[in-house]
């Protein structure tokens, strides 16, 4: 498979600070990979070097095969790029912004900015220092999908979205996943990137800690479950799948492998279910239950 | 009523604690840099000195910039007379800069920034910060005063008296006050911090403009311009502490007339209205090029409108000067023996002293780049074709085009002016005045070029440049007063240049400045070309 990234031994100090100590990861023609990590992990550092916002300290790091520094104007022609922090002008309109972004890039589409204005309901006639955060980041992201790239790359992309708007974005990821292109994805929420990402690189104090498939990953991801039950809940502790569990009266709380959820669900409801609530992993958990094992 | 201020001493006390370091360096800086000149004054005074002072500050160049005295005759011309005439006005001046941006820094920019919101949800009154800032700067320009006036007393020179001392401290402590007073009105009738700031000092540029012309063609004028309340106090001299009464109460209808703006408006907007804005982008905005002009216009505007104000202002101050002559003996001789007319001498000073703040313009657009940087509007930008040398070269472009145009509007406003107030009896044509004004091109693009270099290497020492400017001008400002060595002069860039039309145009120098200031620019690129862009962090 051609590679679109490809990142090496990536290394990036800020005065004494290491902040990338070693990545290595690519990201394949078509692929959708998800950039993990928590806060102040090195995902917006490495997004910055490559796009030649920065230097390396050492190892490579490619687009297209050209050197991300060096070559960084003809990488630039092909890629899209939205900031975790869309910062605007506050005396130009969002659709005056979205118009000039086009226009640099060079490759973008004007029906297309017209569709997602609608799409994602902004009003680009409003000067950008009355947006709010989530406008100021539709603004961002209406401007990057509205070209037309062979790479697109997504820092936190809907941070400060509504679940709706949330919602759009992933669709509109997919249509441009489906036509092909690929797509770096970094957040520091698994479940975001879940639906999108073929393949998952997790960031962890600038080491890249594990890389592979969503699949690949299954035995990392457990969700929270929280059950009350009208039977004895104890009798959940012993289950294939069933993690730290925890009981208070008649409530249990507990990790569940979610390639097991089936299993604990019939057993749950043989005990006759009264509540039941699960909440998809975080990065931390799935961190914890990396360093468990 | 009461309960709109509710709150404000718990403020006035919090901001006393927060900005005490603030205030221990703007008391000690300001107030020193005020009154403990003295000795130094006195070296000066020293022989002829005082005669020769009287006979130097007498031009209408100086008078233009310094203000003026109520001395008639060179005899009564004392230490203190000399001191409160050469200082008092500028220090005034400072004061007022000071204080201004104080108040909007606490007022309109907090507000801005959500800040005020958060306070104002506890148990404050809508108005209570206001109050307490105009408390705390009163509280500050007391103490600066009575600093001032301390510090000036205990050199016990016969001439400075101790009622003098305190009025010239008075004077100063006034001016901030005065200051505060504006601003605080701009700050409710702007929309936003930039704005207030930049209509505030507009303003107290304008008074001091306006009081150059004034001063020079009929003092009594200058009484009803509220700068003059605190230089026209004469110390030392005639003591009057009756312009202080006015400044007071104008001070005081200032807070009143912003109070009831405040209480007005809602929070976070102003009285000028925000425009609707444009569905989508006008070509003229679709490129680097394009939106630099768009993000430094109001900047360029405002500048560039201040500097053909400024020239007028004192284009006007010609037609006085024969007139002026007329009434002085010791001056007229002055000019005669040398052969050059008291209009050309004027012209050599007074460019020196608008192409220094033509320089300023320039130097904020290059540094206008970086806070792009840091405020990360250019994050997305920097993912597209465009490169870095299109972001460099388009700022210096547009920065060394402002300074053209600053250049060509200041001195082309006052050759303007002073023609049109003189007629035929000016020896200079138009040609003379741009001459002499793009003889400081090469000065200008000095200044610009460091803030270039700056960008490139250091980009956080941008202000410093700013700080060396000012450096320049109080050099050549007090250089024309008092006697410095020749090398120390020439620290200041506009030093090396000779002032036309008084002195002949050196074209070696032109030259060699410009091609230093090239020099230094590509120096900045090669910088800028390959340094991390600093985002946030
Ligand atoms: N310009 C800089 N100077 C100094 N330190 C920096 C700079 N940029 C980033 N850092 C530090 O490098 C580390 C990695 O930061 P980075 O922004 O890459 O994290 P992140 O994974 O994007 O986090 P987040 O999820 O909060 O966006 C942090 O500790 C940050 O403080
Ligand atoms: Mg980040």
């Amino acid at each position: 498979m051609k590679e679109i990234i490809t990142i090496q031994g990536l290394e990036k100090n800020f005065g004494k600070f290491q902040a990338l100590s070693d990545v290595n990861f690519t990201v394949n023609a078509g692929e959708v990979v998800g950039f993990i990590g928590p806060n102040g992990s090195g995902k917006s550092t490495t997004i910055r070097i490559l796009l030649g916002i920065i230097h390396r300290d050492a190892g490579n790091a490619k687009i297209f095969g050209k050197d991300v520094w060096k070559e960084s104007i003809e990488i630039h022609k092909r890629i899209s790029y939205v900031p975790g922090d869309v910062t605007l002008w506050g005396s130009l309109t969002g659709g005056e912004i979205i118009d000039l972004f086009l226009k640099l890039h060079g490759r973008g589409d004007k029906q297309k900015r017209d569709y997602l204005i609608k799409r994602f309901e902004l009003d680009p006639k409003k000067k950008a220092k009355g947006y709010s955060k989530g406008n100021r980041q539709k603004v961002g992201l209406i401007a990057a999908l509205s070209t037309d790239s062979d790479l697109y790359i997504f820092d936190e992309p809907t941070s400060g979205l509504d679940p709706l708007m949330e919602a759009i974005f992933q669709e509109e990821v997919e249509k441009i996943k489906e036509a092909g292109k690929s797509i770096l994805l970094s957040s520091h929420i698994l479940s975001e990137v879940e639906r999108l990402a073929d393949k998952v690189v997790i960031i962890r104090q600038g080491k890249i800690v594990e890389t592979g498939t969503l699949d690949e990953l299954r035995h990392l991801t457990r969700s929270t479950v929280t059950l009350a039950t009208e039977g004895d809940v104890a009798e959940m502790a012993g289950i294939n799948g069933v993690f730290d569990f925890k009981q208070k009266d008649n409530q249990a709380t507990f990790s569940a492998d979610n390639q097991y959820i089936n299993d604990i669900l019939m057993e749950a409801s043989k005990l006759g279910v009264k509540k039941f609530e699960s909440v998809p992993p975080t990065l931390e958990d799935l961190f914890m239950r990396h360093y468990e094992g | 009523m009461k309960e709109k201020f509710a709150g404000w001493d718990t403020l006035f006390l919090q901001y006393l604690k927060r900005d005490l370091k603030k205030i221990i360096v703007w008391v000690l800086g300001l107030g020193l840099f005020s009154a403990a000149f003295v000795p130094a004054f006195e070296e000066i005074a020293k022989g002829q000195g005082l005669l020769g002072m009287y006979e130097t500050l007498l031009n209408p160049a100086m008078i233009a910039m310094v203000g003026p005295t109520p001395i008639e005759a060179a005899v009564d011309y004392t230490l203190g007379a000399m001191y409160a005439h050469e200082m008092l006005l500028f220090c005034g001046l400072f004061a007022m800069v000071v204080a201004a941006l104080h108040v909007i820094s606490h007022t309109r920019k907090e507000e801005d920034l959500g800040l005020t919101e958060l306070v104002r949800s506890f148990q404050i009154g809508r108005q209570a910060n206001s109050l307490a800032v105009m408390m705390e700067i009163l509280f500050i320009n007391v103490i600066l005063a009575l600093f001032i006036g301390g510090v000036m007393m205990s050199f016990g020179v016969d001439t400075i008296s101790v009622e003098g001392s305190f009025l010239f401290g008075a004077s100063i402590g006034m001016a901030g006050i005065l200051g505060a007073g504006i601003a605080l009105v701009m700050a409710q009738i702007m929309p936003a911090s930039s704005g207030a700031t930049g209509s505030a000092l507009g303003i107290i540029g304008l008074l001091y403009i306006v009081r150059a012309g004034t001063d020079v063609s009929n003092v009594d004028l200058s009484m009803i311009n509220p700068l003059g309340w605190t230089y026209l106090t004469y110390p030392f001299t005639e003591n009057n502490w009756i312009p202080l009464i006015f400044a007071l109460i104008f001070s005081l209808m200032m807070m009143v007339i912003a109070f009831r703006l405040e209480g007005a408006r809602d929070m976070g907007s102003g009285y000028l209205p925000e425009r609707e804005g444009r569905e989508s982008a006008k070509k003229s905005l679709l490129s680097v090029r394009g939106l630099f002009i768009k993000i430094n216009k109001g900047v360029m505007i405002s500048w560039l409108i201040a500097f053909v104000i400024m020239g007028a202002a004192y284009g006007s101050i010609y037609g006085d000067m024969q007139t002026f002559l007329g009434s002085n003996e010791v001056m007229k001789d002055m000019f005669t023996h040398s052969g050059i007319s008291i209009e050309e001498s004027f012209t050599g000073t007074i460019m020196m002293v608008m192409m220094s703040l033509v320089s300023i313009l320039p130097i904020a657009i290059v540094n206008k780049l970086f806070s792009e940087e840091s405020r990360l509007h250019l994050s997305q930008l920097y993912a597209t074709k465009v490169t870095r040398g299109q972001f460099y070269w388009t700022s210096i472009g547009l920065a060394v085009f402002a300074g053209l145009a600053g250049i060509l509007l200041a001195a082309g406003s006052l050759g303007g002016t002073a023609i049109a107030s003189m007629g035929d009896k000016l020896t200079m044509d138009i040609f003379d005045f741009l001459a002499a004004g793009f003889n400081f091109l090469p000065s200008v693009l000095f200044f610009t070029s460091l803030a270039a270099l700056a960008l490139g290497w250091a980009p956080k020492l941008g202000k410093v440049v700013y700080i060396y400017l000012a450096y320049s001008f109080l050099l050549n400002y007090f250089g024309s007063i008092l006697d410095l060595p020749e090398w120390f002069s020439k620290t200041a860039i506009q030093s090396w240049i000779p002032k036309m039309p008084i002195e002949e145009f050196d074209a070696l120098i032109f030259i060699m400045i410009t091609v230093i200031s090239i020099v230094l620019m590509i120096l900045g690129y090669l910088g800028y070309k390959r340094r991390d862009m600093i985002e946030g962090a």
